[in-house]
């Protein structure tokens, strides 16, 4: 099962995502169309700011199975794509009644107005993995758009393993292992990606705790 | 709710008049510079880490801060170094150019005075003009101080298109600084030059060295703390009077009730001091009083605000965060600005009330607001037309949405090097004996903006309240000096809240432990009393048992402060995070190499506490070092 891993330690929250996926789900394909669209295409990955500065979290459908949200539709417009395991919905069948947003675990169902649906009727709007560009061979819109590798397409068990090796590693440390013994980019930030996100704990705090 | 919307105040402002100022705007729905901040969460971490490019159309570019899986480089080949160092020297050389051109439109009022086309403005103070006539050379025997002011006018201007320099200016920093500003190459030729040469350089395929990037960046702030600033300080002073101690008000309180209230916010004091002339003019004043306002309130915001509080003792209504508050007092008649740290906000916030936005500058313009452009020649008319309207407005005012808030405190202000030298009895060896005697460890410069990242002026009171608990005499501008007068450390009481060595030398001249030095050009007379200091000492100013600070900047001129106020030998505690963290090797040249090149380094440390003791640190580590 291939899916999109998110390692939020890494989001910076630049949103380009968020960008990406519009474009991808756009009628024109393209930013400079997308912005002057009538039916304004909308993001289906949300990155949400954390309790501390400087620390977000991209939120998207997790493509559940079973998913509640198919299993609630009462019209039959969600509809799983068997060979990609892609939760979809048909806008042509949805009726906007909002079930499926309501047992949705991760709140990623949204209602607009779509392009791909009739007249301007809202339609529920979430992930679809990128499903045409996937069936095309290319990777989904968001992971191609994050360059510091919060987002990663792949066979799920492949990432939990790298993931697992990792984590590994890091308990080494606490067992007596070195530090110079882990290569340093598996398993820590950059010391200056510390320091900010340092900082960014020590500002959201400042002079608060008394408040 | 209620228990919610009380926690959220408190949280985002420790002064009180804030406070009750942001429950009103709650309960009543009004957005601030708070929500937009928190709809802008999460901020984007290239730009936070000063990892992205926009400087041509290959790009935009940006930088993996995780050096392992995207890219870096920028199509061009730019590294992480490069852009931080890049985007370093831009702010710096909008935030020299911000205080320059300030700085140019005083000379500009200055020179058309001397030639006699501004007749609503005068010489205020012919000693200063004598003594900077002398300084540039120009003959003062025998001629009348309008022939000397049209010569020093015009050797003024041309500091900004100097191309050979130096600026005339920097020779007031110690000798052996300026020996070695010339040793590395960072002695400003001209005020405009270095601000086109930073425009040049960060331009697609010119310099990518950052060491190299970064040392044109102190030239750059050398020709704004030493030159544009300096300029824009020393001929308001001739022309508006040199500030001297004086009472006044401050804080959101002084705004009245039954008064026609006009806040005047911006930066330059030749609009401010004319609309303060303007609103004791006998008709308008007579004009108020038929509209049923008891009299007009001149008010003044941020740094045009401690212009006229300098000068004339206006009340300072607030400093930045509060410009939108003033606004929801429903008490205000006109929000009259010019130029720097007008939020575009305050014209969408005045439909909600009666307020009029009144934009004046032929720079600035903010959809929504009314024009009335302002120039020196008919400056007076023109104010008193812009006063005229906000009288005017004063019958549209709904008593039923006012809410000014009652706090108000008082404060000593007008602490100009000239003032404190008086206050010492003429000389700075008072302050010398306080400081070679222990009494008094240090002086530290504490500056800057607020930022709504950060508590309002919790960074900025508490920070003081520690450095003088610890015998540092603090000399502030800006937001910072609004921010302590509000928080009552600059009466002579607030001697008690000092440490007992700085205690006493107040009490014994009178003077609060914080002494308010004005705008934030004015951070040019903290250079010439460190300068002055230093000389009478015979060490540089890298010598001095001084610190510097700015725990809540926001704006590119702070970054320019910064590097000259770095640039000049003083250690600077950053209270918000600069945008370089994404190259460790700029963040380790500003942190820690500068140490050896200029002998003053950065640090950045929210913590205002800890921003203290870092401060004192390098204060105390100072005083080993002469000996002391």
């Amino acid at each position: 099962m291939k899916t999109v891993f998110v390692n939020p330690e890494r989001c910076i929250g630049c949103k380009q995502c968020q960008i990406a996926c519009v474009v991808e789900h756009s009628e024109s394909k393209a930013l400079f169309g997308a912005i002057a669209e009538k039916r304004k295409p909308r993001p289906r990955i949300l990155v949400a700011p954390g309790i501390s500065m400087d620390t977000s979290y991209p939120n998207k459908c997790r493509h559940c199975d079973p998913a509640p949200c198919m299993t609630v539709c009462p019209t039959g417009a969600i509809s799983r794509e068997k060979d990609l395991d892609i939760v979809v919905v048909d806008p042509d069948k949805c009726i906007a009644c909002a079930m499926c947003a309501m047992v949705c675990p991760f709140d990623v169902i949204t209602f607009y107005p779509s392009y791909e649906a009739i007249l301007d009727k809202v339609v529920a709007i979430k992930c679809d993995h990128c499903v045409d560009r996937q069936r095309r061979g290319e990777i989904p819109a968001c992971v191609e758009a994050c360059k510091v590798g919060a987002l990663v397409f792949g066979d799920i068990n492949e990432l939990v393993k790298m993931a697992r090796t990792e984590l590994a590693k890091a308990v080494s440390v606490g067992v007596g292992g070195t530090v110079e013994e882990i290569e340093a980019e598996t398993v820590h930030l950059p010391p200056n990606v510390e320091a900010w996100r340092e900082l960014g704990r020590t500002i959201t705090q400042i002079g608060r705790e008394e408040a | 709710m209620m228990a919610g919307m009380e926690n959220r105040a408190v949280q985002r402002s420790v002064d009180p008049a804030t406070q009750s100022m942001l429950r009103i705007a709650e309960k009543l729905g009004i957005e601030t510079v708070w929500e937009r901040l928190e709809a802008q969460q999460p901020q984007c971490g290239y730009g936070e880490l000063g990892l992205c490019c926009r400087h041509c159309n290959m790009g935009p570019c940006r930088i993996d801060p995780f050096d392992d899986t995207g890219p870096q480089k920028g199509v061009c080949g730019a590294t992480a170094d490069t852009l931080v160092a890049r985007g370093l020297l831009r702010a710096i050389a909008a935030g020299a150019a911000a205080h320059s051109d300030h700085g140019r439109d005083i000379a500009h009022t200055f020179l058309l005075t001397a030639e006699g086309k501004a007749g609503s403005y005068e010489i205020k103070d012919e000693a200063k003009l004598m003594a900077l006539a002398v300084e540039y050379g120009i003959e003062t025997e025998g001629r009348e101080s309008n022939e000397i002011a049209l010569e020093l006018a015009h050797a003024i201007h041309g500091e900004f298109g100097n191309q050979a320099g130096p600026i005339r200016f920097t020779r007031r920093a110690p000798e052996a600084r300026v020996k070695l500003w010339q040793e590395i190459g960072v002695d400003p030729r001209g005020v405009d030059r270095e601000i086109v040469e930073c425009m040049h350089r960060t331009h697609i395929g010119v310099d990518h060295d950052y060491v190299h990037i970064i040392l044109h960046g102190l030239r750059t702030s050398i020709s704004d703390g030493w030159g544009g600033s300096m300029i824009a300080t020393e001929l308001s002073d001739v022309l508006f009077g040199t500030p001297a101690p004086t009472r006044a008000v401050s804080n959101l309180g002084v705004l009245k009730e039954d008064e026609v209230n006009i806040v005047a916010h911006g930066h330059e004091p030749t609009l401010s001091e004319m609309i303060v002339a303007a609103a004791q003019d006998p008709d308008l004043v007579e004009l108020a009083r038929e509209k049923g306002a008891e009299g007009i309130n001149v008010v003044g915001m941020c740094c045009t605000g401690n212009e006229i509080l300098m000068r004339h003792g206006i009340p300072i209504a607030g400093n930045f965060l509060q410009q939108e508050l003033a606004v929801i007092t429903g008490a205000v008649e006109a929000v009259i600005v010019d130029v720097q740290c007008i939020m575009p906000a305050l014209a969408d916030l005045a439909t909600c009330y009666h307020t009029e936005m009144i934009s004046t500058s032929p720079k600035a313009k903010f959809p929504g607001a009314t024009h009335i452009e302002f120039n020196e020649e008919e400056a007076f008319d023109i104010a008193k037309t812009i006063v005229r309207r906000a009288v005017e407005n004063f019958p549209n005012r709904k008593p039923e949405m006012v809410n000014i808030p009652d706090e108000t405190m008082e404060c000593v202000v007008g602490f100009s090097v000239e003032a404190i030298v008086d206050a010492l009895g003429g000389t700075l060896q008072p302050l010398l004996d306080a400081i070679k005697s222990g009494a008094i460890r240090g002086i530290a410069g504490v500056v800057g903006c607020n930022n709504p990242k950060v508590r309002h002026d919790y960074g900025h009171v508490r920070l003081v309240e520690e450095l003088i608990a610890n015998d540092v005499l603090v000399v502030n501008t800006g937001c910072n000096a609004i921010a302590t007068a509000k928080a009552g450390l600059m009466l002579p009481e607030a001697a008690e809240q000092a440490g007992e060595g700085l205690r006493g030398v107040c009490e014994a001249l009178g003077i609060p432990p914080v002494l308010h030095m004005g705008s934030c050009v004015d951070i040019s007379r903290i250079l010439v009393a460190c300068a002055a200091i230093a000389n009478a000492l015979g060490v540089d100013i890298s010598d001095l048992p001084v610190a510097g600070a700015a725990p809540e900047w926001m704006s590119e001129k702070a970054v320019s402060i910064g590097t000259y106020v770095v640039s000049s030998g003083i250690f600077t505690v950053l209270g918000t995070v600069p945008q370089v963290l994404g190259s460790p090797n700029v963040t380790n040249l500003l942190t820690q190499g500068a140490e050896n090149v200029v002998g003053a380094t950065f640090a950045v440390e929210p913590d205002p506490e800890k921003a203290a003791a870092l401060m004192l640190e390098r204060i105390e580590s100072k005083r080993s070092g002469l000996g002391l």
